[in-house]
């Protein structure tokens, strides 16, 4: 990932009147202009401009300059940060022009040609103030703080005792820990070059409207964040994210939470507690790589007199993969896999023939071959040319005791862009999962499960094997970048069939979406449909429904699913 | 007589045409110490009884000369501005004529600067870093990103593009499945951006890895002047998905307790598997 360490320069910015444009990552002040840099220069003058992604400000209108080099008026100075050159017009005894050179103040290029555009101010005529401030810090390339800042949305004006705004190409320092919402304001109170501290406005499905607070930490070779969400509800997560890298080969990634429920207040003991920690370290090679992996879980942290389970179980384990290989000239690829590990928990980890075990090794083996994209129709034309990719998995995991799980996924598709606007697949996906045992295995139940007085005969002839197919049909139309309507609809072909209220509904994120891709029960046919739009500049709105076509009581999903995007 | 008179109207007449006041316009850059600068840069003497006037109306204005007000100054034979016609629309920028060049108050000679000679070699190829010299019209330009994505993509899932022009929030650009491995994202950026970006799966959590199986950096993308540019990106993993047992780390979601069976949500009370 390389070395973040570069020196920057950190620019102090007093005026009067400090304006913020956000679509362009403009800065202009106006009056009483006073700026510091850490280069050892304080310039005082009129009016200031600057431009945070060219790295660059002017400061023009009765300019006085103090740096090593001595005081000196002016009309105007430019300092280029990223070239470390400043241009500066002083007014001795006549103006003249002067070009300083890496920081060297004391020795001028005077009359040196300067690049055309030194002293141009912005046009501003559309462009929109998006906060006025009194005061900033401006790490150059990095961030911008503003204090006693008044902040503009719509015709409202939000005074903010600071506000910090990231513009670095560095994600590291964007990192969050935050589970997904459909809406979150963010306010990123204080920060610098390597850290952010902020408080986060959020709804999502599950929650409602709560606050959360996440401070996030960068270095040269990793970063690390700690949040607390949803810090205002009595079921929150204390998260702790980080990552290392060491080497150019190697990295070391973790993730740790904290559940905590207390019902009786922030600071009372909780009702139920519990915690886990991912730890992962990968090793890269020239066409493959090595990923060994732990996981802590302890599901009760409070005692034996809680209603939680008790299990604590500890997950070891190494696999080794391949990149994506091309077979010959073939249009196919390849990659594989193969691990092995170890899962244990005093508690016991499955009971089989009377046996409880407590240690579970396995190997794994995980073979993927796919085609990108085979063109055919009229290849000339791009609207009349059809697309053709698929992809085969097959998986295997064996255990130590006399148990193997085995995994079949295809996937098929055909699409087309009919114009410029419209464009569609096909798609065709099957999901075989078989789960066997040496000797014995799954059996039918003695009786049908009865759901509503109704017994469900087509469960007894399940043995650990299901099929899931998915038929699916997408079509997405955009007249323009801020315009996307799509529309899915997908028919299920399942075994166990689905019956309404049979399978247990799997458990779903805070956006309402099922944690894992293929379970049982999944309703015959679903259509979703979704449009996105830009609501306003750097904002869009998401909104989505799903309908289910009368499967028991299912019709339409509960809600509408609304996401609100800072673009 | 008649004649006489007519003659000498005449050459009045040609004299005066003959002299037109010289005048620039342009956005003011300072006015002090006896000087007024432009935004070129250029400084010139302002005489002592210069008239300061609206440029609409040419009447005297309240309007006093600072920085980013633009005007059109008329200067007198001595190349001293005699006169000060202030706008706070924009007035054409125009270019120096040799007479008004000869007006510019420099303490030292000009001399060509090296840094700014057109680049002779180098690549093809923009990168964020050799964009200098380059010139970039600031035009919309509409850009086709469309990304392969791995085989073990879950078809349900949803991939965004996280950038830093949005704070690198990992949900900030939506993009549409095109088919089982392709997915594609229509926006508009104008010519002279400089984009860093990463796909993501909806959080950073679940952010595309290299080929190694670690961290990347940034995809960068100068956005050059085009009418449509198309950017073709591969992914080949996730990080969520780069675990080993098939976990996947999603926040605030316990893990699942250890099942030996595959299938997490038969019905409460099936018989588990058990020896024959």
């Amino acid at each position: 990932m390389g070395n973040r360490a570069d020196a920057s320069t950190t620019v102090r910015l007093n005026a009067d009147h400090i304006a913020f444009y956000n679509d362009r990552y403009l800065i202009e002040a106006d009056g009483n202009v006073r700026v510091t840099t850490s280069e050892g220069m304080t310039i005082t003058g009129d009016t200031l401009s600057m431009d945070l992604k060219l790295n660059r400000f002017l400061i023009a209108g009765n300019v006085h300059l103090r740096s090593p080099g001595g005081n000196i008026d002016g009309a105007a100075i430019a300092d280029f940060l990223d070239f470390d050159r400043v241009y500066f017009v002083p007014v001795i005894q006549e103006p003249d022009r002067w070009t300083y050179v890496n920081g060297d103040f004391k020795h001028p290029l005077k009359g040196r040609e300067m690049p055309g555009d030194v002293f141009y101010f912005p046009d501003l005529t559309h462009a929109k103030i998006n906060l006025t401030a009194h005061s900033a810090t401006i790490g150059a390339k990095e961030y911008v703080r503003f204090q006693g800042v008044t902040l503009r949305i719509a015709a409202a004006r939000v005074p903010l005792p600071s506000e910090y705004i990231y513009f670095g190409t560095n994600p590291d320092l964007g990192q969050n820990s935050l589970a997904g919402a459909n809406m979150d304001l963010t306010y990123n109170f204080a920060g610098n070059n390597n850290s952010i501290s902020a408080v986060h406005l959020r709804k999502d499905q599950q929650n409602g409207v709560y606050a959360s607070f996440e401070q996030h930490l960068a270095g040269p070779h990793g970063y690390a964040v700690v949040s607390l969400n949803p810090a205002t509800k009595s079921q929150r997560f204390w998260t702790l994210v980080g990552d290392e890298r060491i080497g150019k080969h190697f990295q070391l990634n973790s993730f740790s939470q904290l559940y905590q429920y207390s019902p009786n207040g922030f600071f009372k003991q909780p009702a139920a507690a519990s915690t886990w920690t991912y730890l992962t370290a990968t090793q890269s090679f020239t066409q493959s790589y090595l990923t060994a992996q732990a996981v802590f879980t302890n599901y009760n942290l409070i005692g034996p007199s809680q209603p939680a389970i008790e299990n604590h179980p500890f997950q070891l384990h190494l696999m080794a993969s391949t990149v994506p290989h091309r077979i010959g000239r073939t249009p196919l690829f390849e990659s594989l896999s193969y691990g092995f590990g170890a899962n244990h928990d005093a508690l016991g980890l499955q009971n089989y023939g009377g046996y409880t075990y407590t240690t579970l090794w396995d190997h794994s083996f995980n073979a993927n071959v796919y085609v990108s994209n085979i063109k055919f129709g009229n290849r000339h034309n791009a609207y009349k040319t059809y697309y053709f990719n698929g992809s085969y998995t097959k998986s295997y995991t064996w255990y130590s005791m006399p148990h193997w799980d085995v995994y079949d996924t295809t996937n098929l598709t055909l699409s087309r862009q009919f114009n410029r606007a419209f464009s569609s697949y096909i798609g065709y996906n099957v999901a075989h999962t078989g789960d066997y045992y040496r000797q014995g295995g799954w059996s039918q139940p003695l009786n049908p499960p009865v759901i509503n007085g109704v017994p469900v005969y087509s469960l007894l002839a399940f043995r650990g094997v299901s099929t899931l197919r998915t038929a699916t049909i997408g079509a997405t139309y955009t007249t323009n970048p801020n315009f996307v309507a799509t529309v899915l609809y997908q028919h299920h072909q399942d075994f166990p069939i689905p019956y309404p209220g049979l399978f247990p509904q799997p458990p779903t994120n805070n956006l309402g979406d099922p944690l894992y891709a293929n379970y049982l029960g999944q309703p015959p046919n679903n259509i979703t449909g979704d449009i996105r739009f830009l609501a306003m500049p750097h904002v869009a709105l998401d909104v989505s429904r799903e309908y289910f076509f009368n499967f028991g009581t299912q019709r339409w999903a509960p809600s509408f699913t609304i996401q609100v995007i800072g673009q | 007589m008649m004649r006489r008179l007519l003659a000498l109207v005449c050459t009045l007449a040609v004299l005066g045409a003959a002299a037109p006041a010289v005048s620039i316009s342009g956005q003011l850059l300072a006015y002090q110490q006896g000087y007024v600068f432009f935004t070129s840069g250029n400084g010139f003497h302002v005489a002592p009884n210069v008239r300061i006037l609206d440029d609409t109306t040419k009447a005297p204005t309240t309007l006093q000369p600072r920085p980013r007000l633009f005007a059109r100054a008329v200067f007198n034979e001595a190349g001293q501005v005699v006169e000060l016609d202030l706008s706070k629309t924009a007035l054409p920028l125009q270019p120096l004529s040799p007479l008004v060049q000869k007006y510019v108050v420099a303490a030292s000679p000009s001399y060509p600067n090296p840094e700014l000679a057109p680049k002779t070699s180098g690549t093809n190829e923009l990168t964020a870093t050799n964009t200098a010299g380059m010139t970039f019209s600031g035009k919309p330009v509409l850009i086709v990103f469309e990304v392969e994505v791995p085989p073990s993509t879950p078809f349900n899932t949803q991939v965004y593009m996280a950038t830093d022009t949005s704070g690198w929030n990992p949900q900030a650009f939506r993009m549409e499945r095109v088919d089982a491995l392709h997915f594609r994202l229509v926006q508009r950026f104008r010519s002279g951006t400089i984009i860093h970006y990463l796909y993501t799966r909806g959080s950073l959590q679940s952010e595309e890895r290299s080929a190694s199986g670690l961290d990347m950096p940034p995809r960068t993308l100068v956005v050059t002047n085009a009418d449509v540019r198309a950017v073709n990106d591969h992914v080949y993993a996730w990080a969520d998905l780069n675990t080993v047992n098939g976990t996947r780390i999603q926040p605030d979601v316990q893990p699942t307790p250890f099942n030996p069976a595959p299938f997490p949500n038969l019905p409460v009370g099936f018989p588990t598997p058990h020896p024959r």
